[in-house]
């Protein structure tokens, strides 16, 4: 590694659970259930010099903040999201006063249909129109850019510890067989709806965005036959239980398979049946009151040096123009294919483009999978 | 008891019919306003939620109709009422087992009150949502005492009930220790010199008397815990369905405001049946009283 890579080093990475509280803080405050929470986004907030950034808990290098202060005079406030349907809950009830949010392609769409979102304004980003990979402009779920910005992207796969699992499951039915048998207890799975049943769709060769009744009765057949062997539905613990060796397997996002990786033997994988492949952007909710500040942010990570400080910290893909990367992010993290997939793989992928028929479906199987 | 009926009423009684002090009714006012904006207004909001429909993916339809209810009339939500039932009879039964002896040491024997009650609210001071996570440590079976039973309750239906006790116990001492603090102990000593027992006492003089305290510690431990959410969620890895956690779903992951509105109803109209068969018990307790 030359001087002028950036690598988050061993212990580099701040894994607390400050991100996880804050997170499930948002999510309470979002039901109205919160004895405490942070109810900021309804406060009148300095319109001047503030960007106010909603966003997934530990989804910024906490080096970032201070250097875009430093940058442009702009203070950050934080709030957090445990998933984009906690987001939109929070949005559609009425939450204002966000200049900045991350959601996922297909809940771009939604925002965007929902009249959430203001458009983005191109002329204010000239960083990004030099730097950003064209593969990540026009995407299809905001074919004409106009609500939406690529933050980075990456997959819904599942990892494990390699010095506690001996085997070397590959597969979403190893995942699966392994749980309910030798790691029985040492599981978990996101709390996302349609990542999990997205996965045993995938699992049993159906699509990730199926409506089929049939088919989703299958995946909940196996979903309820694996309940009983998880330890925990968390989106946001099952990394530092991991590092902690509490559970040795879960399904989960790819960066966070690289930061248990980090700390402690472990791997991630796109397992060979396929999964989901995910673009999470930068959008600007209705109500912001400092779209300005929120342009401005978008443009500094833009910045091949600044971006590379994030990727070194999420380990999720990064949108830039490859070749604006190299020399200045670890070739380790370049080079790894847990977070630089390769095209083939990639390929075999497929995005959350769930009906709305497709989740109310999906939501009763929900249901009963917590009921089992 | 009966005879006590026959006598006249003593003057200046707190549930005295006539002849107690008359309060201008205007006072009520701040209080019924709040109700009626934050309370009932609400109420409403959540009824009229309860029978529109879920159109696309957030979108509201008030079609007026029994959808939502219709669609509850099912083993899987029957089940998941049953279990929050059981979760909090349980936390009801055994915070008054473990915050009734506690209660009564404290108002009849203890000399160091204040200190001890001021410990019994001292948690209140932390957001209980620090509190879970706390626990959440102490659960973790690489804590010192469950290391060396060997015990891993972690995410577990156990940690989800010790965790209930926990948050709810000082809701159970708190109007427990309010009714037994009044109670005269000579009335006791009084049964006792008469031939009762101390265990036959206790049922004929002190539960009676304190039976106002244990009906509105059990209320205020049993309703908000049908609707729970936090320590299931945390305590409990989230992976179990309880009514509270059933309505966060709909409201926050699915989108389902219409549906997630009429299980609240639900849950609402059965917790008004308790709390009328409670004020029933506690209306007759508080005669016997007199």
């Amino acid at each position: 590694m030359n001087e002028h890579e950036i690598e988050e080093g061993l212990g580099g990475r701040r894994i607390d659970r400050q991100g996880f509280v804050a997170g499930a803080a948002a999510t309470v405050a979002a039901l109205g259930l919160g004895r405490f929470g942070s109810m900021d986004a309804f406060a009148a907030s300095e319109a001047e010099g503030e960007l106010f950034y909603y966003n997934w808990a530990d989804y910024v290098n906490p080096k970032t903040y201070p250097a875009f202060t430093k940058a442009t005079g702009i203070k950050v406030k934080k709030d957090f999201y445990v998933s984009n349907e906690a987001m939109l809950a929070k949005l559609k009830g009425g939450a204002r006063g966000y200049d900045l949010i991350v959601p996922t392609g297909y809940m771009v769409q939604i925002l965007a249909s929902e009249k959430l979102l203001q458009p983005i304004q191109w002329s204010k980003l000239p960083t990004v129109k030099r730097n950003l990979n064209p593969k990540f402009r026009r995407l299809p779920f905001d074919r004409n850019d106009r609500f939406s910005v690529a933050k980075d992207w990456g997959t819904t796969g599942f990892m494990y510890r390699t010095d506690l699992v001996k085997e070397r499951p590959t597969s979403w039915r190893e995942f699966v067989n392994l749980t309910k048998t030798k790691y029985s207890g040492k599981v978990t799975v996101l709390d996302g709806i349609p990542e999990v049943i997205g996965s045993m769709l995938v699992m049993l060769g159906y699509s990730y965005n199926t409506d089929d009744r049939s088919q989703l009765d299958k995946a909940k057949k196996e979903l309820i036959a694996l309940k009983p062997h998880l330890r925990a539905i968390t989106s946001t613990e099952y990394k530092q239980q991991m590092i902690a060796g509490k559970i040795v397997m879960a399904l989960g996002w790819n960066g966070d398979g690289l930061a248990v990786a980090v700390k402690k033997p472990a791997a991630y994988v796109i397992p060979k049946e396929g999964g989901e492949f995910w673009v999470d952007s930068y959008a600007i909710p209705v109500g912001a009151k400092n779209p300005d500040a929120a342009h401005k942010w978008i443009d500094f990570v833009y910045g091949a040096r600044n971006n590379a400080v994030e990727t070194a910290y999420t380990y999720y893909g990064s949108p830039l123009k490859p070749a604006l990367l190299r020399g200045v992010l670890a070739k380790s993290i370049i080079n790894n294919p847990a977070v630089f997939p390769s095209a083939r793989v990639v390929a075999k992928l497929q995005a959350n483009q769930i009906s709305a028929r497709g989740t109310a479906l999906r939501n009763r199987i929900w249901t009963e999978f917590k009921n089992a | 008891m009966e005879a006590a009926s026959d006598l006249p009423e003593p003057t200046g009684r707190r549930r005295g019919r006539g002849g107690g002090p008359r309060y201008p009714p205007w006072l009520a006012l701040p209080a019924l306003a709040w109700y009626v904006a934050f309370f009932l207004a609400p109420l409403c909001f959540v009824a009229a939620y309860s029978f529109a429909e879920l159109s696309g993916f957030v979108g509201i339809d008030f079609a007026w109709n029994l959808e939502n209810y219709r669609y509850l009339w099912d083993p899987v939500y029957g089940e998941i009422f049953v279990r929050t039932l059981g979760l909090a009879g349980f936390g009801t039964a055994a915070t008054l087992l473990v915050g009734f002896p506690f209660a009564y040491w404290l108002a009849r024997y203890s000399r160091r009150r204040t200190l001890l009650l001021l410990l019994v609210i001292v948690p209140f001071w932390t957001s209980f949502l620090i509190r879970a996570y706390a626990w959440l440590i102490i659960l973790d079976p690489s804590f010192p005492i469950f290391r060396a039973l060997h015990v891993d309750l972690l995410y577990t239906t156990q940690a989800v009930y010790i965790g209930v006790v926990y948050n709810y116990l000082p809701l159970m001492v708190l109007p427990l220790y309010a009714a037994l603090e009044r109670i005269d102990w000579s009335l006791v000593e009084a049964a006792q010199d008469l031939g009762d027992g101390p265990l036959r006492a206790f049922r004929r003089v002190t539960l009676p008397l304190a039976l106002p305290g244990v009906v509105a510690g059990s209320l205020l431990v049993f309703i908000p815990l049908t609707g729970e959410y936090l320590i299931p969620a945390i305590l409990g890895g989230n992976k179990t369905a309880y009514t509270g956690t059933l309505i966060a779903q709909q409201f926050s992951e699915a989108h389902d405001w219409p549906l997630g509105s009429a299980i609240a109803m639900v849950v609402i109209a059965s917790m008004t049946v308790v709390l009328v068969a409670c004020s029933r018990i506690a209306a007759r307790g508080e005669v016997g009283d007199g």
